[in-house]
């Protein structure tokens, strides 16, 4: 398995973010789901190793990051990329990715074909040189996922990946999401229902820093067979029916 | 694969917009020409080819060259902090700048980074060549020009020689000490605070042992001193921060 939670919890001062995560997941494509809230990006952060968790135990690639020799083998090996993309305005789009490329370790004779495939695979080949200030936010947001591609990880992580994205360019980049897959764990944190039932074999569904779901997109599908589930489309309606049923639960409870 | 194939396929007018859509794209795909026979490649210019061989780290020689945002404005308040300085010492007698400058510059390099400073501080947060280390290497570098501009000044005029000697030089000294221990230790808040430690620790000493406050900012035989420690806490950074060579 590459990633493995067990127990994890992460509290910003008061706030609960997330509140014992248990999840498991090897190589293919992982969506998840939830409200504004839920705790998928701190999650994330977390996954990526920018943030500790308070709490519970976490190994990505077989190792644990706590340890700082451990954490840089699992940096090198990861791609991330952040709900809000930082972008220095001045670089092109081939500098931005190549200085990430370098910044991961990448051996450098590698580091020219690996920024040409990525920009390649993202769409941007005829802005490979123009200045990251120029470009529109579709394709910011694809310079970002270009250089969370470039070293070609094991482990990517995605916050919103598609915002953004016109539709030509959501359906491209689902199928570079179940191309990843095939050979790495990709998480992609999203509030789009049909970009999971496109491209991930698994989703799980966070609700106030919990997963109340995890299976299939059909297995979600399914929990709104024999309730009036609110949604225009069948996932959303599985959506709904989890989300409702975890919520009074959860008010049974209290 | 097909669009749906991952999840559950998608049905009606949503499985075949996506369907069309999937057929444009791959289209599109087979008539552009590849890209794989246009690699890109950047030369990196002399300066960088330098700090990569020194650093032994192409990811620490690229992030100083850039530095976006910060080589110049820090540059630009080193000589304001210089000029101010000199008119200080020469107004008062009194080396106050020389002996408060280190102190400011230990909270600068604490400060001089994180989410409202770095506009990709959250990506590089999960980046094999810690966004630290990068501050810290950029922090010793613009010390060390600045001490090289200083003593360039000092040879030119005797006038210059005590600002360089009571600012500069202990300053890039006491950044390669928080560079060294913040790698040996692998925390830059341990670098930082090894490096305001060791300012007072210089001070006091230097103050029981002649009987002057501004001792450390004024006696010349602290000079060697001073760059003896900056070559070995140099050294003792590269060694910690060396690429292992099955990686490069």
């Amino acid at each position: 398995m590459n990633v493995e939670v067990a127990g994890v919890t992460r509290r910003f001062g008061r706030t609960q973010a997330v509140a014992g995560v248990d999840l498991e997941a090897g190589p293919g494509v992982l969506g998840l789901l939830g409200p504004n809230g839920a705790g998928k990006t701190s999650l994330l952060r977390m996954l990526a190793t920018v943030i500790p968790p308070s709490s519970g135990t976490l190994r990505l690639l077989g190792r644990d990051p706590r340890g700082y020799a451990r954490r840089k083998e699992i940096r090198r090996r990861l791609g991330y990329l952040p709900q809000n993309l930082g972008y220095y305005p001045g670089f092109t789009v081939a500098e931005f990715v190549e200085y990430f490329a370098l910044l991961k370790e990448m051996p450098p004779a590698w580091i020219p074909g690996a920024v040409t495939a990525a920009i390649e695979r993202t769409g941007l080949a005829d802005q490979a040189r123009a200045k990251l200030r120029t470009l529109s936010g579709g394709m910011l947001r694809r310079a970002g996922i270009a250089q969370a591609i470039v070293n070609d990880p094991d482990l990517l992580l995605l916050d919103e990946p598609t915002a953004g994205l016109d539709p030509e360019q959501r359906v491209a980049f689902r199928a570079l999401l179940r191309d990843l897959g095939e050979r790495a764990t990709v998480v992609v944190s999203t509030h789009l229902v049909e970009d999971v039932g496109a491209a991930c074999g698994q989703v799980a569904l966070m609700d106030a820093g919990r997963i109340v779901f995890h299976g299939t997109p059909a297995e979600l599908t399914a929990r709104a067979d024999g309730t009036d589930a609110a949604g225009d489309a069948p996932l959303e309606r599985g959506y709904s029916a989890v989300l409702a049923a975890a919520r009074a639960g959860a008010g049974a409870r209290s | 694969m097909n669009a749906g194939e991952a999840g559950r396929p998608l049905g009606g007018f949503e499985g075949r917009l996506e369907a069309e859509l999937v057929r444009v794209v791959t289209e599109r795909g087979a008539a552009r020409p590849g890209l794989a026979t246009v690699t890109w490649q950047r030369q990196p210019g002399q300066v960088e080819r330098a700090a990569g061989r020194l650093l032994r780290s192409p990811g620490l020689a690229r992030a100083l060259v850039t530095t976006p945002s910060l080589l110049l404005p820090w540059l630009i308040s080193s000589a304001v902090v210089l000029a101010a300085g000199a008119a200080a010492t020469l107004g008062t007698r009194e080396p106050w700048v020389g002996l408060l400058a280190p102190v400011v510059a230990a909270a600068g390099i604490a400060y001089a980074y994180g989410p409202g400073i770095d506009p990709a501080w959250e990506l590089s947060r999960s980046l094999a060549v810690s966004d630290r280390l990068v501050l810290l290497v950029r922090a010793l570098a613009v010390f060390a020009l600045d001490a090289a501009l200083g003593l360039a000044a000092s040879a030119a005029s005797g006038a210059a020689v005590g600002i360089t000697f009571g600012w500069l030089v202990p300053m890039t000294a006491l950044c390669a000490l928080a560079l060294a221990v913040a790698t040996v230790s692998r925390s830059a808040n341990a670098g930082v605070a090894a490096g305001v430690a060791g300012w007072a620790l210089i001070v006091l000493s230097e103050q029981a042992a002649t009987g002057r406050f501004a001792a450390a900012v004024s006696d010349s035989a602290l000079l060697l001193p001073y760059l003896a420690v900056t070559v070995i806490c140099v050294g003792v950074a590269l060694y910690a921060t060396r690429i292992p060579r099955e990686v490069s």
